[in-house]
């Protein structure tokens, strides 16, 4: 027998042995499906199902409150999302403005924090990785209750530290008016964000944990300077959890919500410049009870949200760096 | 032998439970949500349960700014309480053919009305629903002042009942309007530099205490100051009284011109808190009833009740507040909700949760001398001008400020983030946003026809 043949006598072995899996094997994967059966069940139950139906509701005239009294009206809520409600169009810009202004800084955030965090050099490095966490496990509607208080422009600390620091008058009503300037909203919702960036600090920490050193090493006895290294190394050994980051707080910012909803009930002040667009469908749902529509407004979403995301994903393969990946 | 036992034991219990009607009782549309409250509320379910073995009460109370989206949801899951109360006019609007017509479940059990005023009976009946609740209790509202801010800037306190005129410490006599309000509230609001708000030297920038504010109450009823109205004409069309016109700049001024009433910020900061008069740094504030027994407690200084002063026009104007108990249209076991309805509004029981919500009896047999016992129990050792909170009865607001309008839930929206606006802005052109907002009420209004 040549070698050749060898080859192809082992993988057709192989491929023998796949068709047939031994007992153990198939006590394996007969464990397997039952830890994922648990998962697929919940996964019918409260996702896929309620997708499903969601978009049946889509076509109903649906009243919360009268769910018997429903009628077909066909396309109709799908029409006047697309061609009559201008507040789909206001609400889809400002979530975009805002995850525009809001992503980077939050990622760029969470990696200079993690950066610093992996530093050997920074002293009571454990204290500060707790203290960076810790806002995570705070409740984040109470959060942002403390987060209105602290930016209360009369009152709030935030204000009292820069009259103090710079001497100007911004401590009194007409001073420095975080939450009712239309022109630093945005900034103001991103600190608010920024606060809470505990578990992106973590993924990227984690992920520079795992760079192997000797990497680093070799590269600085080339003579590759702290930015080489930074550009070279980290951030193609850690694109996986960056990308993986960028998706996450994506579909985040698609479904942010909460602080504007606690801040000021969801009416987009100041100027509509806080109407985003899963405010506009918990109204038009929930307040409004208009279920049949509140559901073509979720299926646009969800639709916007899958597009940008495979947009995404496809652009992974060209600054994404998986190890041991076979192309 | 014995695990036997137990085990027949549990299971005869199990089977007693099983056999029980649940009926669930929301609490949070209205009053009741207050922690203070929760204990008493509990005590009456147990109570009931207690007294009978067909039904099984169950009390869910729900935070009151969250209750509306709450009950929609529960009703919306098919997941509806069967019993919902007490609620408010406003409560009761923002669920148009959720609550069930109760006509066939009094005739019935033949209940009797005859204990109730039937025009508060007939408040009940509503166009196109029926009569969907019962008069349980009515929450007038009157003046709460701050007895130890006006003895620390020297005021005389305002009148005590109604028709009497306010006499300064001067000895000035004054009729008790808005006017006499205005300069009073400003005489009491102070800065950090202990001036006040009439002196030139005040700072409004740095300002500690306020005069006067309506608080806890949303546009329309911080402008029935003025006199009643409603954004909605008999015709279904969107207005702006002219009264309310009038008053909405009257109020802007307050906060930013003559700085008594605190504004956004302010009203936002720890100064006031939650509880603008319970803060102390509120003299007068216009309060509805419930306020005393709900949302007060800490104030550590005397205070005092006075009426409501004269609007422009000459006409006075108190608030109402009215709650009742309503069964839900989705109600399974609407015989069992009725009679825990009927329980609730017992002569035995509604002094009871009248007195934990700080509401007046709706039963005339309960009137009397209601409210002395009340603050005898909920104030003791203070003494309140029971007749001025009693007399506060006869200048209702009709129609009410909470009256239901066309889309109500998208109207109360486009009104609120008016109210942010003038609340927040000190340059608001109060004329041309009141000219943009019932334009926006007049589109929303031709849609729902």
């Amino acid at each position: 027998m040549d070698y050749v043949t060898e080859i192809q006598s082992s993988l057709a072995s192989e491929r023998g042995r796949s068709k047939r899996l031994s007992r153990a094997e198939l006590r394996e994967a007969r464990w397997g499906y039952a830890f994922i059966g648990l998962w697929l069940v919940g996964f019918l139950a409260f996702y896929l199902l309620p997708m499903a139906a969601s978009l049946v509701f889509s076509f109903l005239d649906l009243d919360l409150l009268n769910p018997s009294r429903s009628t077909f009206v066909g396309l109709e809520n799908w029409r006047r999302l697309l061609f009559e409600d201008p507040l789909v169009w206001q609400s889809l810009r400002v979530t975009f403005v805002f995850a525009a202004i809001s992503l980077p800084i939050g990622m760029v955030s969470a990696l200079f924090l993690a950066v610093l965090l992996n530093s050997a050099d920074l002293i009571g490095r454990n204290l500060f990785r707790t203290l960076f966490y810790a806002p995570t496990m705070v409740p984040v509607v109470a959060g942002i209750l403390i987060w209105s208080g602290v930016l209360n422009p009369a009152t709030g600390w935030i204000n009292q530290l820069i009259q103090w620091a710079t001497g100007l008058q911004v401590a009194n009503p007409n001073g420095i008016r975080w939450l009712d300037d239309a022109r630093i909203i945005y900034l103001t919702y991103t600190m608010i964000g920024i606060w809470g960036i505990g578990n992106a600090i973590l993924y990227n920490l984690a992920a520079l944990q795992g760079v192997p050193s000797e990497l680093y090493e070799a590269a600085k006895i080339d003579g590759a300077s702290w930015f080489r290294r930074l550009r070279s190394i980290m951030l193609p050994m850690i694109s996986p959890v960056i990308f993986y980051n960028l998706v996450l707080s994506f579909v985040g910012l698609m479904q942010y919500f909460q602080v504007p909803y606690v801040l000021n009930g969801g009416n987009g002040y100041p100027e509509g410049t806080t109407f985003f667009y899963l405010i506009h469908f918990y109204r038009q749902s929930f307040q409004f009870l208009d279920m049949g529509y509140g559901s073509a407004i979720a299926w646009l979403l969800f639709v916007i949200a899958l597009a940008i995301t495979a947009t995404l994903f496809a652009t992974a393969k060209h600054w994404v760096y998986y190890a041991g990946e076979r192309r | 032998m014995r695990k036997l036992t137990a085990a027949l034991v549990l299971l005869t219990v199990l089977a007693m439970a099983s056999a029980q009607t649940e009926i669930r009782w929301f609490v949070g549309l209205g009053a009741g949500s207050d922690e203070p409250q929760f204990e008493a509320q509990q005590a009456i379910v147990d109570a009931y349960n207690a007294s009978q073995n067909d039904i099984r009460l169950v009390l869910e109370i729900v935070e009151n700014t969250q209750a509306n989206d709450i009950l929609a949801t529960q009703i919306a899951a098919g997941n509806a309480p069967d019993i919902v109360g007490p609620v408010g006019i406003r409560g009761r609007s923002n669920f148009p053919g959720a609550w069930r017509d109760l006509s066939d479940l009094i005739a019935a059990a033949d209940y009797d009305l005859s204990d109730f005023d039937p025009a508060l009976v007939d408040f009940y009946k509503m166009e196109g629903q029926g009569q969907i609740g019962l008069p349980f209790a009515v929450f007038p509202s009157f003046i709460t002042y701050n007895k130890t801010l006006f003895d620390e800037a020297g005021a005389a306190y305002p009148p005590s009942s109604y028709g009497d005129p306010y006499v300064s410490a001067d000895g000035e006599v004054l009729p008790w309007n808005l006017d006499t309000l205005r300069d009073l509230a400003m005489f009491l609001t102070v800065d950090a530099n202990g001036n006040d708000a009439t002196m030139d030297a005040f700072d409004p920038n740095a300002v500690i205490q306020w005069g006067f504010m309506v608080q806890m109450t949303d546009l329309r009823g911080a402008l029935t100051l003025f006199g009643p109205g409603n954004f909605v004409d008999a015709d279904g069309n969107a207005v702006i009284p002219e009264h309310w016109a009038t008053g909405a700049q009257w109020i802007h001024d307050a906060m930013w011109k003559d700085y008594f009433w605190p504004n956004g910020p302010y009203a936002a900061s720890d100064l006031i808190t939650w509880s603008p008069f319970q803060s102390g740094n509120l003299a007068m504030a216009q309060t509805h009833l419930w306020y005393q027994t709900c949302c007060m407690f800490d104030l550590q200084d005397e205070w005092g009740v006075a009426p409501m002063p004269a609007a422009f026009d000459g006409s006075i104007t108190a608030k109402l507040h009215a709650d009742t108990f309503v069964i839900t249209e989705a109600s399974r076991n609407p015989e069992a909700a009725f009679d825990v309805l009927t329980y609730l509004l017992s002569p035995e029981i509604a002094p009871q949760l009248t007195t934990i919500y700080g509401g007046m009896p709706a039963r005339l047999s309960l009137q009397g001398d209601y409210l002395e016992g009340m603050f005898a129990q909920a104030w003791p050792n203070r003494d309140v001008d029971i007749a001025v909170i009693a007399d506060s009865l006869l200048y209702p607001d009709s129609p009410n400020h909470e009256e239901g309008m066309p889309a109500n839930r998208q109207a109360q929206d486009l009104y609120i983030a008016f109210d942010q606006r003038l609340q927040n802005t000190p340059a608001f052109d109060v004329a041309g946003e009141l000219e943009a907002l019932r334009a926006e009420l007049q589109l929303l209004f031709d849609s729902a026809r």
